[in-house]
């Protein structure tokens, strides 16, 4: 049975997060965004199971996510972080790594996760100590996308890079979204990458999901003090 | 036999402590105090040390040697200890690995006829073997620590692409494991050139001959060997999982910035 709300979150409380209420639907593309320490962060562990919540529960496709075999979970709902943190190697150690886990490697793969990613095919035997910043956290999505997932958590991954290669990643971000139907739910602190990227948006302050709904309605019409200051 | 220490020759060992005195004193290093409370202290611990062998080694060895083996492996157990404060269960798990890798080396010395079943050879050997285990346990929960902090990054990726933690903790205990190993393969390969091993010098200055003191320190040596590399294997394997908790997810992670 296909499930419309991907994820539910019912009275979740994980410090610094209270009690979150919110559902996900299939194909919401979702930009978690606030000021530091609102716990955009804590919130994206929570679902995959990096973390567990202190009290309530999370349900993904319908069922609670503690019932799911964490490895299966984790590999079906992958992250990229901000930093690439590449395994040493080359990018072919790092790109097996997922599949490899679980006897799923197929060699023939490789070339067309760093097409994904805008990366040429010479650079797989290359070291991971030699590439840009850029390119190790374009590694990086590559080696998530190894492991075929079908909702992506993303932990500002294009914070530390450079403008054009941000488009660079975003545009692959898009790709995936569309033509692969992976569902994003990324953490971002700008809003202009929120307005490319995102379909919906949840804003968080101290914890609390202060507002949340249609992304372009929540910009345009921000309707609390605090989600008016931070755009400001 | 070489001649023996008198008394009043030892008072003269003043001088070996007034040389670094003086030198603390005069570039104002703030060490006199160290230094005198050291000096003291070990001259002190030494000459216990000294009566309570000779008390031991007149025992019968079947109560003597246990003894002793107990206190060695208690005090070195609490003290590889304080390297891997926060991690739990860790005086057990040091204690029985002592116990483990120090019976194993004593049963291989009697069993292969090496040394006798005697206090005056098992207690000063397996000190040497107890001592290094103890250090190189310390190291490698100090360093285990340090790569776990260093790599919770690499870790969190590890475990979000679907690894287990003992997958996860691949390079951490290959690293953890070759930062304790080197150094001790390296020792090995100089032994005997950079300088003489302790127990070498201490048999041919108490009138033993140098091959026979080079059988000794060969067993000693490669027994330390062995007996270090089990502890670092020992310790990191057995300590690795306690850095994760059952849902495989790493402790005591902040994951907001």
């Amino acid at each position: 049975m296909e499930h419309n709300e991907l994820f539910t979150f019912d009275n979740v409380k994980k410090s610094p997060l209270h009690s979150l209420n919110f559902s996900i639907k299939r194909g919401d593309n979702v930009m978690l965004f606030g000021p530091s320490g609102a716990g955009k962060s804590t919130l994206l562990h929570l679902f995959n199971r990096l973390s567990d919540p202190d009290k309530g529960s999370i349900y993904y496709l319908g069922k609670d996510l503690q019932s799911y075999s964490i490895t299966e979970l984790r590999k079906e709902v992958g992250l990229v972080m901000q930093a690439p943190n590449l395994f040493p190697g080359t990018v072919l150690d790092n790109l097996k790594y997922g599949p490899s886990l679980h006897g799923e490697w197929n060699s023939e793969k490789a070339e067309a996760l760093l097409e994904a990613v805008q990366l040429p095919a010479d650079y797989l035997d290359r070291s991971v100590d030699q590439l840009s910043g850029g390119e190790q956290q374009r590694v990086s999505l590559a080696r998530t996308l190894a492991n075929n997932p079908s909702v992506l958590l993303l932990d500002e991954p294009t914070s530390a890079l450079d403008q054009h290669t941000t488009e660079e990643i975003e545009q692959v971000l898009e790709g995936l979204a569309i033509e692969q139907g992976v569902t994003l739910i990324m953490v971002t602190h700008h809003l202009d990458q929120a307005k490319r990227l995102g379909s919906r948006g949840i804003f968080l302050s101290d914890g609390e999901i202060i507002e949340e709904g249609n992304l372009a309605d929540l910009l345009s019409n921000p309707k609390t003090e605090e989600l008016q200051a931070f755009m400001t | 036999m070489s001649p023996e220490i008198s008394n009043q020759s030892l008072l003269f060992l003043v001088v070996f402590v007034l040389v670094p005195l003086t030198l603390s004193y005069y570039y104002q290093l703030g060490l006199s105090k160290g230094i005198m409370w050291s000096s003291i202290r070990g001259t002190i611990q030494l000459f216990a040390i000294g009566y309570l062998l000779t008390y031991l080694f007149d025992l019968p060895a079947y109560i003597g040697i246990p003894f002793m083996l107990t206190i060695m492996i208690t005090v070195a157990s609490f003290h590889a200890r304080k390297k891997g404060k926060g991690l739990p269960s860790v005086l057990g798990i040091i204690f029985i690995g002592l116990i483990v890798i120090e019976g194993s080396v004593l049963g291989l010395w009697l069993l292969f006829d090496m040394i006798e079943f005697t206090p005056n050879e098992v207690i000063p050997m397996s000190g040497m073997v107890i001592g290094n285990s103890m250090i190189a346990m310390g190291l490698a929960l100090e360093r285990l620590k340090s790569e776990f902090k260093e790599n919770e990054g690499r870790l969190t990726a590890a475990l979000s692409l679907g690894a287990e933690p003992k997958q996860a903790s691949q390079i951490i205990i290959q690293r953890t494991l070759g930062a304790s190993l080197i150094p001790n393969v390296d020792k090995l390969k100089t032994i005997g050139l950079v300088q003489l091993p302790g127990m070498m010098t201490g048999l041919i200055l108490g009138g033993v001959s140098p091959i026979m003191a080079i059988k000794y320190q060969l067993v000693i040596s490669l027994s330390i060997f062995s007996a270090v590399s089990l502890s670092a294997i020992y310790i990191t394997l057995m300590m690795y999982k306690y850095f994760y908790n059952n849902k495989m997810q790493l402790k005591h992670m902040e994951f907001d910035q």
